[in-house]
C-alpha cells in the first residue's frame, strides 16, 4: 500500500461514509425513520362484533373479504388487516389499516357507507345480514405514535459506555492507536448503518436501536480480529523491517478470512431470515436487512477504513520513536565539552 | 487422557448432551392426559415481535367508544318505543349526551366547539397530563417492546407483549397492568375501608414522604412491594401506625391511589422503620407493576385526575408474523446443521469437538433464556444469539486453522495442538472479554429492546467464552486419545508417523 493509497484509501472511505451519515442525519431530522407497523402512525376502519366471530371463523372469513372488497372498492389500499379477540370475554375486532393520504371526511362518510352494505348483505345462507348476525359496529380511527425517549438516551449512554470500554481495554490490551482506530470504527459502523437504514428508508420501529447495538458488537469483534492479526505479525522478526502501511496492509489483508468468515456466519443466518420474512411478515425482512446492513459496513469498516485509519497512526507513532531513538552526537559532544572543562 | 477414560468420557458426555438436546428442543407431545412435555424452548418469554402481546385502549371519563354509544342509543331506542305518548322515557337519549368526534363520542359536559379541538380547554389539559403520566408508568415498566398510540385525539392505545409463555398467567397480568396504570389521583395511606370515607388517621402518598418503591423476593410470600421512606416519610408512617394501635392491637392500613384501593397490610403495633415490605401473594410481574404505579404517583407533576373507565383487553398477533418465532427456530437449526456438518467435513476430528462444543453451547443458551426469569427473547436477542454463535465458531476455526499451521511447520501433533491453542488464547480471551464489557454496560444502562437484546448477548458471550477456552478444547483432548492414527483423525497429512 503506498502512502498516496493509503490516504487515497481513508479519504474516499471517508468521504463516502460522511455524506452517507450526513445525508441519513438529515432525512432523519425531517422525516425521520420510515416507521414499521409498531411505531406507525395510521387510519383504521375497526369492523367490531360480539364475539360471533369467534365462534364462527367462515363468519368471520367471510365478513373479512366482504370489508376488504367494499374498502378496495372505494380505493382505498389496505396495508394491514389483523384479527384480535377481546381476552376477557368473546368480542372480536377486524382492523384495516389503510396506507397512503386519507381524507378525514371520505373515510367518516365511508364508514357509514360499509355500516350500511354490512346491514344489507346477507351471510351465506344463513339469511340474516352480517350486521344483525354480529351486532357489528363499524367505525375508524385515527392512530397517532406516541415515541418513547427514556430509552433511546439510555441506551445512546449504555453504547457511550461501551464504547469508552472499549477504547480503554484495546489501548491496554493492544495499542493505544488500534484502540483510538477502534473508537473510530465502531462509532462509525453505528452511525453509518442507522444512516443507511433513514436513507433506504428500510422500516423502522423502536427496535432499531438493536440494530445499532448489533452494529456495535459487531464491529469490536471484526476489528479485535483485524488487530488482533496485527499484534501477532507486529512481533514477527520478518515483519519488523516492513514499513508501518506494508505491515499494517500484509496483516489486514491476511485476517480478510477470518473476518469473512465471521461476517459470512452472521450474514447467512440473516439472508434465510430476511427470505423467512417475506412470506411471514415484513416486520422480520425488514428488521433483519437492517441487521444486514450492520454485517456489510462492519466488515467494511474493519477490512478497509479502520487497516487505513491504523496505518496512518502507526507510521506516525513508528517515526515519533525512531526520532526519539536517533542517537544525538551533538549533545553528546556538549556533554563531553562541559566535562573537559569541569575536569 | 487414556483411551479408556476417554471411551467413558465420550459415551457419557454422549448420553448427557443427548438428553439435554431432547429437554431443550424437542416438540410439545402430550405424557398423560392432560399433561403434556414442553421443551425448555417451548417455554421462553417470548417478545411483542415473535408471540403477540395484549393492547387497550384507554377511555378517559365522558369518552366512549361508538359500540357503547349504539349500545345506549338502542337501550333508549327500546325504552322510548315501550313508553307511552306524553310521558318522558327512563333512559336518557344518547343523542343529546354525546357528539360524535372522529371514531368515538365525547359527552356534551368536554366537547366544545368553540376551542378548535373538538373539547374544552380544561379537559385537553387533563388529557396531556394524564397520557404523559400513562406513557411514563409503561416506560418505567422496563418492558422489551410496547407501543403507546393516541387513538382519535383523546383514547389511548397501548399494546404490551406477553409477560409469560403461559397464556393464563400473561392475560392475568396484562390485565392487572392495564388496569393499575389507568388509576388517577394521588396515594393515601388510610384505615378506611373506602377512599372517601376519613379514617382514623391518613397520610399522604407524596415525595415528601416515599423516597421510591422497589421490589423483593419475600420467600413463600411471592414478591414484596417495598415501599422506602424518606426521614420525614419514616417519621409521618410511625405516628400514623402509632395512632392507628393506640386503641386497637391490629388494625388493616390500606394504600389508596385515587379512588381504587391499592393494598392493604395488616398493622399490629407502632413501626418506626425506614421501608415497609408489603406482601400478598404477589408475582414478581405484579409486584413490579405496583412499584412502577407507586413510583409515578408520588410526584405531584404525575398525579392526575383524569379518570379512565377500566379498560377491556384484547389479545393480538406477533408484529414479525404468525408462527415467526417456530419458523425462525427451524431456519436457525437448519443452518447450524449445516455449520456442523461443514465442521466436519472440514476439520474431521477437530470438527467433531467443534460438534459437541457448539451442542453444549446451544443447550446452555436455550437454558438460561428459558430458565432466567429476567430474560425475554425478542428479535434483538435472535441476531445477538446468532452474533454470539458465528464468535464462537470464529473462534474454534481460528484456533483450528492455528493448530493446522503449527502442523505444517514440521511439529509434532501434540506440539501443534498446544502451539496452536497458545497461539489463539490471547485474541479468544480479548474478544470475549471486551463483548462481555460492552455488553453488561449496555444491559446495565439501557432500558426496553436494548436492555434485553445486551442480557441475551451477554449471557451467549459468557458461554461462548466458556465453551471456546475450555469445553471444545477438553472435548478435543478426549477425541484425540481414541484414534490410532490421531494425524489423519485429525485430517493432516505427513509422511512421518507421529511420536505418540
Amino acid at each position: 500500500m503506498s502512502k498516496l493509497s493509503v490516504k487515497k484509501t481513508l479519504f474516499i472511505s471517508l468521504v463516502i461514509s460522511l455524506v452517507l451519515i450526513i445525508a441519513g442525519a438529515f432525512v432523519f431530522g425531517f422525516i425521520g425513520f420510515n416507521p414499521d407497523s409498531s411505531s406507525q402512525e395510521y387510519t383504521s376502519l375497526e369492523v367490531a362484533d360480539n364475539g360471533y366471530m369467534a365462534i364462527n371463523t367462515s363468519y368471520r372469513t367471510a365478513l373479512e373479504e366482504f370489508c376488504l372488497d367494499e374498502i378496495e372498492g372505494q380505493g382505498y389500499d389496505v396495508s394491514d388487516v389483523s384479527y384480535t379477540a377481546e381476552a376477557s370475554g368473546g368480542a372480536g375486532r377486524l382492523e384495516f389499516i389503510l396506507s397512503g393520504d386519507v381524507a378525514e371526511e371520505d373515510v367518516a362518510s365511508f364508514t357509514q357507507a360499509l355500516d350500511s352494505a354490512l346491514a344489507a348483505q346477507t351471510f351465506a345462507e344463513s339469511g340474516s345480514t352480517f350486521k344483525d348476525l354480529g351486532d357489528i359496529s363499524v367505525t375508524y380511527h385515527q392512530a397517532v405514535y406516541e415515541p418513547h425517549y427514556e430509552y433511546i438516551w439510555r441506551t445512546a449512554i449504555g453504547i457511550g459506555v461501551a464504547l469508552v470500554l472499549l477504547f480503554a481495554y484495546v489501548a491496554i490490551r493492544f495499542k493505544v492507536g488500534m484502540g483510538v482506530t477502534s473508537l473510530i470504527a465502531a462509532v462509525h459502523d453505528v452511525l453509518l448503518t442507522l444512516a443507511v437504514i433513514a436513507l433506504l428508508r428500510i422500516p423502522a420501529g423502536p427496535t432499531v436501536i438493536c440494530i445499532a447495538a448489533f452494529a456495535l458488537l459487531l464491529s469490536v469483534f471484526l476489528n479485535l480480529k483485524v488487530f488482533g492479526k496485527m499484534r501477532q505479525d507486529f512481533r514477527l522478526e520478518e515483519r519488523k523491517d516492513l514499513s508501518a502501511r506494508e505491515a499494517v496492509a500484509l496483516s489486514a489483508r491476511e485476517s480478510r478470512k477470518g473476518v469473512f468468515i465471521a461476517a459470512i456466519l452472521a450474514a447467512a443466518a440473516l439472508v434465510v431470515l430476511a427470505v423467512v420474512g417475506l412470506i411471514v411478515g415484513f416486520d422480520l425482512f425488514s428488521f433483519t436487512i437492517g441487521a444486514l446492513l450492520a454485517v456489510i459496513v462492519c466488515t467494511y469498516s474493519s477490512l478497509v477504513l479502520s487497516p487505513a485509519i491504523y496505518a496512518l497512526i502507526k507510521e506516525k507513532s513508528d517515526a515519533r520513536r525512531a526520532e526519539r531513538a536517533k542517537y544525538n552526537y551533538a549533545s553528546e559532544k556538549a556533554n563531553k565539552k562541559n566535562a573537559n572543562q569541569e575536569g | 487422557m487414556g483411551k479408556k477414560k476417554s471411551a467413558a468420557l465420550i459415551v457419557l458426555i454422549t448420553i448427557v448432551l443427548v438428553g439435554l438436546l431432547f429437554l431443550s428442543i424437542t416438540p410439545t407431545f402430550p405424557v398423560t392426559s392432560p399433561n403434556s412435555f414442553r421443551s425448555l424452548l417451548s417455554i421462553v418469554d417470548l417478545g411483542r415481535d415473535l408471540d403477540g402481546g395484549y393492547y387497550t385502549v384507554y377511555y378517559p371519563e365522558g369518552v366512549i367508544s361508538k359500540a357503547e354509544y349504539e349500545t345506549l342509543k338502542a337501550e333508549y331506542d327500546y325504552v322510548a318505543e315501550n313508553t307511552e305518548e306524553g310521558q318522558t322515557p327512563s333512559v336518557e337519549d344518547p343523542a343529546e349526551n354525546y357528539v360524535a368526534y372522529k371514531g368515538i363520542y365525547l359527552s356534551t359536559d368536554i366537547s366544545s366547539s368553540e376551542t378548535g379541538t373538538g373539547v374544552t380547554e380544561s379537559f385537553a389539559e387533563s388529557f396531556a397530563d394524564a397520557l404523559s403520566t400513562v406513557k411514563k408508568r409503561y416506560e418505567e415498566r422496563g418492558l422489551s417492546d410496547y407501543t403507546i398510540r393516541v387513538q382519535d385525539d383523546y383514547t389511548i392505545r397501548v399494546e404490551i407483549p406477553k409477560l409469560d409463555h403461559d397464556d393464563a398467567d400473561a392475560e392475568s397480568i396484562a390485565q392487572n397492568m392495564f388496569t393499575l396504570f389507568s388509576y388517577s389521583g394521588g396515594l393515601l395511606f388510610t384505615d378506611s375501608h373506602a377512599a372517601n370515607e376519613a379514617g382514623t388517621a391518613e397520610m399522604e402518598g407524596t415525595s415528601e414522604y416515599i423516597r421510591n418503591a422497589t421490589t423483593a423476593d419475600a420467600g413463600d410470600s411471592g414478591y414484596a412491594v417495598v415501599i422506602n421512606f424518606t426521614s420525614a416519610g419514616r417519621e409521618a408512617f410511625r405516628s400514623l401506625t402509632s395512632t392507628l394501635t393506640s386503641s386497637e392491637s391490629s388494625v388493616t392500613l390500606y394504600i389508596y391511589a385515587g379512588d381504587n384501593q391499592l393494598m392493604g397490610a395488616t398493622v399490629s403495633g407502632e413501626m418506626d422503620q425506614d421501608a415497609v415490605y408489603i406482601t400478598g401473594g404477589y408475582t414478581q410481574e405484579v409486584a413490579e407493576t405496583v412499584a412502577t404505579l407507586i413510583n409515578t404517583s408520588i410526584s405531584d407533576s404525575d398525579v392526575f385526575d383524569l379518570t379512565f373507565e377500566s379498560p377491556e383487553y384484547y389479545s393480538m398477533d406477533a408484529l414479525m408474523g404468525n408462527s415467526a418465532a417456530l419458523i425462525i427456530a427451524i431456519c436457525i437449526g437448519v443452518l447450524v446443521l449445516a455449520m456442523l456438518i461443514f465442521s466436519l467435513v472440514k476439520f474431521k476430528g477437530m470438527g467433531l469437538a467443534h460438534v459437541y462444543g457448539f451442542i453444549t453451547f446451544a443447550v446452555a443458551v436455550i437454558a438460561c433464556i428459558s430458565l432466567i426469569p429476567a430474560v425475554q427473547l425478542t428479535m434483538g436477542g435472535i441476531i445477538a444469539i446468532l452474533a454470539a454463535a458465528a464468535i464462537m465458531v470464529s473462534c474454534n476455526y481460528y484456533a483450528f486453522n492455528n493448530i493446522k499451521k503449527e502442523f505444517a511447520t514440521g511439529k509434532t501433533l501434540t506440539a501443534s495442538i498446544k502451539a496452536g491453542y497458545k497461539k489463539s488464547l490471547a485474541f479468544t480471551i480479548d474478544v470475549h472479554a471486551i463483548l462481555i464489557l460492552a455488553s453488561l454496560a449496555i444491559w446495565l444502562i439501557a432500558t426496553g429492546p436494548a436492555h434485553f437484546m445486551a442480557l441475551v448477548f451477554l449471557l451467549s458471550i459468557a458461554i461462548s467464552a466458556v465453551c471456546t477456552l475450555l469445553v471444545t478444547r477438553f472435548y478435543f483432548y478426549m477425541f484425540i486419545a481414541q484414534p490410532k492414527n490421531k494425524i489423519a483423525f485429525v485430517g493432516f497429512k505427513r509422511e512421518e508417523t507421529e511420536d505418540e
